[in-house]
């Protein structure tokens, strides 16, 4: 675990740590940091992080003719209060949490809700991890558990499972090998932080007297017995946090376990006194758990720049270090000191150098966040992203059914760019049924055909070809042309004068395929 | 101007650097220093294409490979002489043992573990050392380790029953882009029928267009990136374009008749189509063949189902001559108990088992290693699938013993250190 720096930070000087700590690399390695990114590549970086999408042609414009000096911190601000930012939240710890386990109403109205209301990162998780019937909008919270505790096939319910991805997501440790031995080589994973955890999940069941998701517990009336695979010494363990202290486990008589008695006529299974799900929630996520700070100081920065301090994400041990520790104590500080709230720390992040600093002209072999990093887009990005070059955002698709459309719709666009279920979305990994979507999706095709005063018929009605290079280049990619895509475009149209549309269209979809557009960068 | 944007040789270029270095899961083969001849060694290799049965379950030895006769667990059924003097085989296999010229058998199979759940993977990943990793399994092994071909096909192939799409699980640690295309009921993926609104004109030109975007972006930037998005649209539509392959109006009604209406024999004929296009690895699975109960009935149109279009496939790449470069494997994840259970059931068994290959460099018309008369153990030297893994990478020209896996900097061997070759199944 890494010692907190003398001088605590702030989440208000968060941004000058950063750049102070990577000046100090810099000079280390000898090398000059990159050229700060222009307006359009900020616009474009900081809208796709804060908002979920690319800007529109107007925002776009708007920016860069901004004279306020500030207008970058300005923009930040007003994305960051955007109800947009909300969405994007949710969606990305949507897809952090859950990782394309198939979506759930009350989970997302669960996150959505908490992100509007900018409540903190321990709240939300306590919310998780001890999931209550009420209010409404937060009770969706216990899909997390339920999800996982469904059975898949003739398979066992995944205990582990459940058990590893708390220890994951939340600790940003991997508890895995640490279910049936202390971890071989990570010297700090043992049995024990396992099984201490475990103790309290495999307790739990999905609840069957309700439609929504919420979580059923036995009562807990004993320790949990296991043996190392190797030396076969019999253990015990109570409910326990990793690295945390053991909960002793109260005896009552029988009769007398339960808070509120179980109802079998109503398959209602009760709620017992000593609850280990209460005990999870109450001491994990805290200010006093520094793994608890240091995860999400390592998951948001992985967010922001692509990359965590600590890789892999839920590899936080001290064999293996973070690349710049000073950072990570310095997020975690600002992390721990913001509240747990969210909001300031990723705004401080885009107010650093660090980030704004151009991606062009990276080599292989750069100096870590010498160069802006590239980002993968989510599926929720990408579909935002098209629907906002092509201008088909609005009202035009919120014809017959809309809301059944638009879920259809997202739905296909996490089955084209989403990873299996299961799976981290990490890094860019273009595949081939991503591309055979691209390519003959009746629903990409329909973003290209005119119509509804979307981005193709907008340049077809516009004779003039530079000015459609020009407008072409800034919805799609979010800059202006460089000369020789300006005589490109024109060459191109110049030689199909006769199909129009299809070469408009044609242009269109290339850009919508490159790479760059495909992209954070 | 558009011509001269969109080179082949540029996309081909791009292709054999995306697959043989840039791989996004950083797992890369440690290749020598160039060489001319080493180089023409690699290309030759690079040629070499595997069919890979998978009779999942575990197919009966005693029904197919190792019959064993007029013994207390033999069962009904009798052994055949083949068109090899010397190897018998069960007479369910009649039509594969007119083939025996051109097959190895191994008798002497001992492996480790007796659960499907566990057993599939553990067998198709080689039974690797546990070293925390998730090894391939030997189809993204075989095709992250020969490198791409000149066919322009996704590399690995799988074709089954019910459902198909993309599956990476095969992947392990070298990475998501080296699972399998499959093929669910033996038809493509989705999205592979070309808009109604899109010219084939039309399509050329976006992919142009696209091109030079990617282009102009990777000026100042790393080329990860666009090549490995430049790889997934060219593969896209080479697949389009050839889509006819799959198409199973077009298969001749006499290959149809010699291989059979049946699942497995439509999928096999489909897999010689994928072969003979050029599809470096292709996997074929059936199911069904776990026979606890009635193993001999089971048995009886299981086997005789397998064995039709499992002979006309040898028959035809031997024929063509593809027999030479193509390693054909069929196999489960254990054999079956010689005693039979209280259902005339056999159940699952890893102590003495077979399996069947032939073609690239493996030695024709063998049967090698024996299990004692009653089927029971195996009483010449046991090989472990690692040993298998090894005689593989062997017929394929590659290595097993000098080749590493590269997995972000940990170097891990491509078969188990504690296995070899089988010298004597290699030609």
């Amino acid at each position: 675990m890494w010692i907190s720096s003398t001088a605590t930070v702030t989440a208000d000087d968060l941004a000058q740590r950063i750049d102070a700590v990577l000046q100090q690399s810099f000079a280390a390695a000898q090398v000059a940091p990159g050229p700060v990114s222009s307006d359009a590549e900020f616009c474009r970086r900081v809208t796709l992080d804060l908002a979920g999408r690319i800007p529109t042609v107007d925002e776009l414009a708007k920016f860069l003719s901004d004279p306020d000096p500030q207008r970058r911190s300005v923009l930040a601000d007003r994305l960051l209060d955007s109800p947009e930012h909300s969405q994007r939240m949710a969606d990305l710890f949507h897809v952090m949490l859950m990782e394309r386990r198939g979506d759930h109403p009350e989970w997302t109205v669960f996150l959505r809700t908490s992100f509007a209301q900018q409540k903190p990162w321990d709240q939300l998780v306590r919310e998780i991890l001890d999931p209550q019937e009420s209010p409404e909008q937060i009770r969706g919270a216990a899909w997390f558990i339920t999800r996982r505790l469904e059975k898949v096939g003739q398979q066992e319910t995944d205990y582990p499972g459940l058990t590893r991805d708390i220890g994951r997501l939340f600790l940003g440790c991997d508890l895995q090998c640490a279910q049936c031995h202390d971890h071989l080589t990570i010297s700090d994973y043992r049995q024990i932080e396992f099984q201490g955890l475990y103790t309290v999940y495999r307790n739990t069941s999905i609840r069957t007297d309700v439609k929504f998701p919420a979580v059923a517990e036995k009562p807990l009336t004993r320790k949990t017995d296991f043996m190392s695979v190797f030396d076969k010494q019999p253990l015990l363990v109570g409910p326990r946090v990793p690295f945390g202290i053991e909960h002793e486990i109260p005896q009552f008589e029988s009769g007398q376990e339960f808070a509120v008695a179980p109802d079998r006529a109503k398959n209602f299974p009760g709620v017992p006194k000593f609850r280990g799900l209460r005990l999870i929630a109450e001491s994990l996520p805290s200010a006093a758990n520094r793994r608890f700070a240091e995860n999400l100081a390592n998951r948001l920065w992985f967010v922001m720049f692509g990359a965590g301090l600590v890789n892999p994400l839920d590899q936080l041990h001290d064999d293996n270090p973070a690349t710049h520790p000073e950072l990570l104590a310095a997020v975690a500080d600002a992390v721990t000191a913001a509240g747990f709230r969210i909001r300031p720390v990723l705004r401080q992040i885009v107010l650093s150098q660090a980030y704004q600093r151009s991606s062009l002209g990276a080599a292989a072999g750069a100096v870590p966040y010498q160069y802006g990093q590239e980002k993968r887009l989510s599926a929720e990005q990408l579909l935002a992203s098209v629907l906002t070059a092509c201008g088909t955002g609005g009202p035009a698709a919120t014809a017959d059914a809309p809301a059944e459309a638009e879920q259809k719709r997202a739905e296909a666009f996490v089955k084209a760019f989403g990873n299996i279920p299961g799976e981290p979305e990490l890094e860019f990994s273009p595949s081939l049924k991503a591309a055979l979507f691209v390519l003959n999706d009746p629903l990409m095709q329909e973003q290209i055909q005119p119509g509804g005063g979307n981005l193709s018929e907008r340049l077809l009605q516009n004779g003039d070809d530079i000015a459609v290079a020009d407008e072409l280049y800034r919805a799609v990619l979010s800059r202006a042309p460089a000369a020789e895509e300006v005589r490109f475009v024109c060459e191109y149209l110049g030689q199909r004068r006769e199909h129009r549309q299809q070469a408009i269209g044609n242009l269109v979809w290339g850009l919508l395929a490159s790479t760059e557009f495909c992209l954070n960068h | 101007m558009l011509q001269s944007t969109c080179q082949s040789d540029q996309h081909q270029f791009s292709r054999r650097r995306w697959l043989g270095t840039a791989a996004a899961g950083a797992a890369a083969v440690a290749l020598p220093v160039f060489d001319p001849a080493v180089h023409a060694a690699a290309l030759q290799r690079s040629a070499k294409q595997v069919l890979f049965i998978w009779l999942d379950g575990g197919i009966s030895q005693l029904e197919s490979w190792d019959p064993k006769p007029n013994t207390e667990f033999g069962g009904p059924f009798r052994a055949i002489p083949t068109s090899v003097p010397g190897i018998h085989v069960s007479e369910l296999l009649p039509q594969t043992a007119q083939q025996m010229q051109h097959l190895a058998i191994v008798r002497s199979l001992c492996t480790q573990d007796n659960a499907h759940s566990s057993g599939v993977d553990r067998i198709q990943r080689g039974d690797p050392k546990d070293r925390g990793v998730v090894y391939p399994y030997f189809g993204s092994a075989v095709t992250k380790l020969l490198g791409p071909n000149a066919s322009g096909l996704p590399p690995y192939v799988w074709i089954k029953p019910l459902s198909g799409g993309f599956m990476h699980k095969d992947a392990g640690f070298l990475g998501p882009q080296y699972g399998s295309l499959a093929f669910g009921d033996g038809k493509p993926p989705q999205n592979l029928l070309q808009h109604a609104n899109v010219s084939d004109q039309s399509l050329q030109e976006r992919m142009e267009i696209r091109a030079f975007a990617d282009r102009q972006y990777a000026r100042g930037r790393p080329a990860a990136s666009t090549e490995a998005n430049g790889f997934v649209y060219s593969m896209g539509l080479e697949l389009m374009q050839r889509r006819q392959l799959f198409d199973e109006s077009t298969f001749a009604p006499a290959d149809v008749q010699r291989y059979g209406t049946h699942d497995l024999g439509r999928h096999m004929l489909l897999a010689k189509r994928m072969l003979e296009a050029g599809v470096q690895f292709v996997k074929v699975n059936s199911y069904g063949w776990d026979t606890h109960g009635d193993n001999f009935n089971g048995s009886w149109s299981l086997v005789r189902r397998f064995d039709q279009p499992f002979a006309a496939l040898i028959s035809d790449l031997a024929a063509s001559g593809l027999l030479d470069q193509v390693l054909v494997i069929a196999m489960s994840e254990f054999g079956r108990t010689p005693r039979v259970n209280g259902h005339l059931g056999r159940d699952h068994w890893p102590e003495a088992w077979s399996l069947c290959m032939a073609g690239a460099g493996v030695r024709r018309g063998i049967a090698v290693g024996s299990t004692s008369d009653k089927g029971t153990w195996v009483t010449s030297q046991p090989y472990d699938i690692g040993h298998m893994f090894h005689t593989w990478f062997s017929a394929l020209g590659i290595n097993s013993r000098e080749t590493a896996w590269d997995n972000q900097g940990q170097p891990l061997p491509i078969a188990h250190e504690d296995c070899h070759p089988v010298t004597e199944l290699l030609s």
